[in-house]
């Protein structure tokens, strides 16, 4: 199977974005017009590069390729509360903080091995700030939820029926081939 | 044709095009009625207004969910199962259409052609005299004028037209009606269905009736609807008229007689009462966009506005013979509103059934328990009981632990199945009482100048038993047949939430008691009807909508007679 295969190639990911100018970007607005939350270009590529790093593209599309990251901007945006909101974005800027102290540099600095650990750290670890580990699991949770809600996802995957027809209700389930 | 009086002047005049509203267009213009047709919303016609009905999941900006500022600006419709972003364009937002709670209350609203029959539930039990004698064996409310011999009729008349999935199951307390094959029951529903009935005398595990065409007959085709998908997107408006709404039957059918005149954008504000003629003559009605004030005549009214808006139209139609509102010469206009109690879910797990599952498409009902409770003879410390829904499916999971590559296997690898996943919810008949009312607001008044309801509805102390009651007859059952993980909850969710107030304008025997007679006719000013939510006596357990359309068809038929008599 494809998808199998495509395991393999886990460690070529792109870090592009790391090297382009982070100052220029602090300026720059977002991809996506935001009403309530401030955002800027380079905290828009840290975003989808924590996206990508949860799902990678293999030879299948990554959380970037479904711009998972525009995604979870928009519904922070529209909908979470201004609370949930503030913890986020407190949380982003302790993100940077974070990484440094572990790898004394920002997170787009770290090559893919380091950047699953630190996310690792995260997940498995008592003692995380309390807004970075808030942040990190909106991130998580919005990643998720646009990559599996996606057009790709839910053609190519599991595929998604707007027409089902007929309901079966006891079958035997099958044993996986 | 000029604006003149004449030119606004029909046979019969219908207020409301919802549940009921459409099946009085529908008699009327059957039998050659010229009938007006006032809906205060917008007009909704058939696939044409129905803008998500195919929209994939990623095709929703927020997939589904209410973004926040919207939530916010309105609690109380935000509340309601179905207000998600797929169809709240069908709802009323609490900032649109304010009202007064003297008691916390969630009035949830569809104002549009077809109303909250595009977004309904779909879900069609009939009453039995277990419910209409209830009343006069327990003592409350009043008896009603009728019971289910004069309704079985109708009942038959209605759901032949409308398509309604059913099994044949023999109950008294559940009579069977004209059904279209029924959905299968899942294994488990199947399984709990033979424990409940090796363990109970009275009580039963059926499949729920509901306004599905599982295989539509010539009378459906002939509206245009076809087969059901089990897409279970109903909310949206459906593109195959899978499903019972005015929108794909009663009103085109209306329309098709070219006996209808549908006017939307008209909010009424009363009723004109000639104090000359004693009699209505007419509706006073305010263009919601406009605001210009008209003036429609008909021999006769039906009103079916929505339970709360035909008690709010009726208590606003003041004359010299009716200053507190239209018939309401005994003060109980308004009173003895009642509802269904929501409150109490249940859920739980099943171990079994392990090498089985569901599949296929996404089925749009369940199963049903009837009430058992208190139902030949009194037997608890409340009166009357529930009826509880009853599912239990299979989900599948998606493995969203790890990170990286290892979590992108668990989201690309097959689902595994979870669990069987068990639940209930109560559906309790309250009783209705004096206490619980609407009433006008004697200084707010909306956009068009008309007063604002004040409800005043509560739970009592009836309920809360019952909800007791319901928790530890549920995980008796439940337990007998070895489900785990049970787990009882009480939304404590306001009245209105379960969408099925009722009264306020109830039927009786006795003009001293009642407001109207068993015709649905007021008995002091008999060219108005009222067959919605707004006349019913006491409540039952029952999903209301399928009795309203019984009513309806019954009332409508009276009426005609009446008419062509000469005696309205």
């Amino acid at each position: 199977m494809d998808r199998r295969s495509s395991i393999k190639t886990l460690f070529i990911i792109s870090a592009g974005a790391a090297l382009l100018p982070s100052c220029l970007q602090e300026d720059e607005k977002p991809s996506v017009s935001l009403q309530k939350i401030k955002i800027n270009k380079k905290e828009e590529n840290l975003i989808a590069e924590i996206g990508e790093t949860i799902i990678p593209k293999t030879n299948t599309p990554g959380a970037k390729d479904v711009s998972a990251h525009l995604f979870a901007l928009m519904m922070i945006d529209d909908c979470y509360d201004p609370d949930e909101q503030k913890q986020f974005t407190k949380g982003l800027k302790e993100f940077d903080t974070f990484s440094k102290k572990k790898f004394n540099k920002t997170f787009p600095e770290c090559a893919p091995p380091e950047r699953l650990e630190l996310l690792k750290s995260i997940e498995n670890k008592n003692g995380i700030p309390e807004n970075v580990s808030f942040f990190y699991k909106t991130i998580k949770s919005l990643t998720l939820q646009a990559y599996t809600s996606s057009q790709y996802y839910l053609t190519k995957v599991h595929e998604y029926k707007l027409v089902p027809g007929k309901f079966y209700g006891c079958v035997p389930v099958k044993k996986a081939s | 044709m000029g604006d003149n009086k004449q030119s606004r002047t029909f046979d019969a005049i219908v207020i409301g095009s919802g549940m009921s509203g459409g099946w009085a267009a529908k008699e009327f213009c059957e039998k050659g009625l010229k009938t007006l047709v006032l809906e205060r919303g917008r007009d909704v016609v058939h696939l044409k207004d129905y803008p998500t009905t195919n929209m994939m999941p990623w095709e929703f900006k927020h997939r589904g969910e209410v973004p926040y500022d919207i939530r916010e600006a309105n609690p109380v419709i935000s509340r309601c199962y179905a207000f998600k972003e797929d169809a709240m364009h069908f709802f009323v937002k609490d900032t649109e259409h304010p009202y007064v709670q003297d008691k916390p209350f969630d009035w949830i609203r569809g104002y549009q052609v077809g109303g909250k029959s595009i977004m309904w539930a779909r879900q069609t039990q009939r009453w039995s005299d277990f419910d209409f004698e209830g009343p006069a064996r327990d003592g409350f409310a009043v008896d009603w004028p009728i019971r289910y011999k004069d309704l079985a009729p109708w009942y038959s008349y209605v759901e032949k037209f409308a398509g309604i999935s059913g099994n044949k199951d023999g109950l008294p307390n559940l009579p069977d009606g004209e059904f279209l094959p029924p959905l299968e029951l899942s294994c488990v529903e199947n399984y709990f269905k033979d424990v409940v009935s090796k363990n109970y005398k009275d009580r039963n595990v059926i499949y729920a009736r509901c306004a599905h065409l599982t295989e539509p007959q010539p009378i459906h085709n002939e509206q245009g609807r076809g087969q059901c998908q089990n897409r279970n997107l109903c909310q949206r408006g459906c593109p195959f008229g899978g499903y019972y709404n005015t929108n794909a039957t009663t009103i085109p059918w209306a329309q098709k007689t070219g006996n209808m005149t549908l006017r939307p954008f008209s909010v009424v504000h009363s009723i004109i009462y000639d104090d000359e003629k004693n009699k209505a003559v007419g509706v006073h009605v305010i263009d919601s966009n406009t605001k210009e004030s008209i003036e429609y005549y008909a021999p006769v009214i039906f009103l079916n506005a929505g339970a709360i808006n035909t008690n709010l139209i009726l208590l606003n139609s003041v004359s010299k013979r009716f200053p507190n509102g239209l018939g309401n010469e005994n003060g109980l206009l308004g009173k003895y509103v009642a509802f269904h109690n929501y409150r109490g879910r249940i859920n739980a797990k099943y171990d079994g059934f392990r090498d089985s599952k569901t599949d296929g498409g996404r089925r749009p009902t369940s199963a049903y328990i009837p009430r058992f409770r208190n139902l030949h003879k009194q037997e608890t410390n409340f009166l009357r009981g529930y009826a509880c829904t009853f599912s239990a499916g299979r989900r599948s999971r998606t493995d969203t632990n790890g990170l990286g590559e290892n979590l992108k296997n668990n989201l690309m690898a097959t689902s595994e199945l979870g669990d069987w996943g068990i639940g209930s919810q109560m559906m309790g008949e309250t009783i209705p009482k004096e206490s619980n009312y609407v009433s006008l607001d004697p200084a707010k008044k909306d956009s068009w100048g008309v007063p604002l309801l004040k409800i005043s509805v509560g739970h009592d102390d009836n309920d809360d038993k019952m909800i007791k009651d319901f928790f530890e007859q549920m995980t008796e059952m439940y337990s007998k047949a070895g489900f785990t993980d049970i787990n009882t909850s009480d939304s404590k969710q306001a009245p209105g939430l379960d969408i099925h107030e009722m009264g306020g304008v109830r039927m009786g025997k006795d003009p001293k008691t009642s407001l109207l007679n068993k015709w649905h006719q007021f008995h002091n000013c008999k060219n108005v009807f009222v067959s919605d939510g707004a006349c019913m006596t006491s409540t039952s357990t029952q999903n209301p909508s399928l009795t309203y359309m019984a009513m309806t068809a019954r009332a409508a038929d009276y009426a005609i007679s009446q008419l062509k008599k000469g005696e309205l």
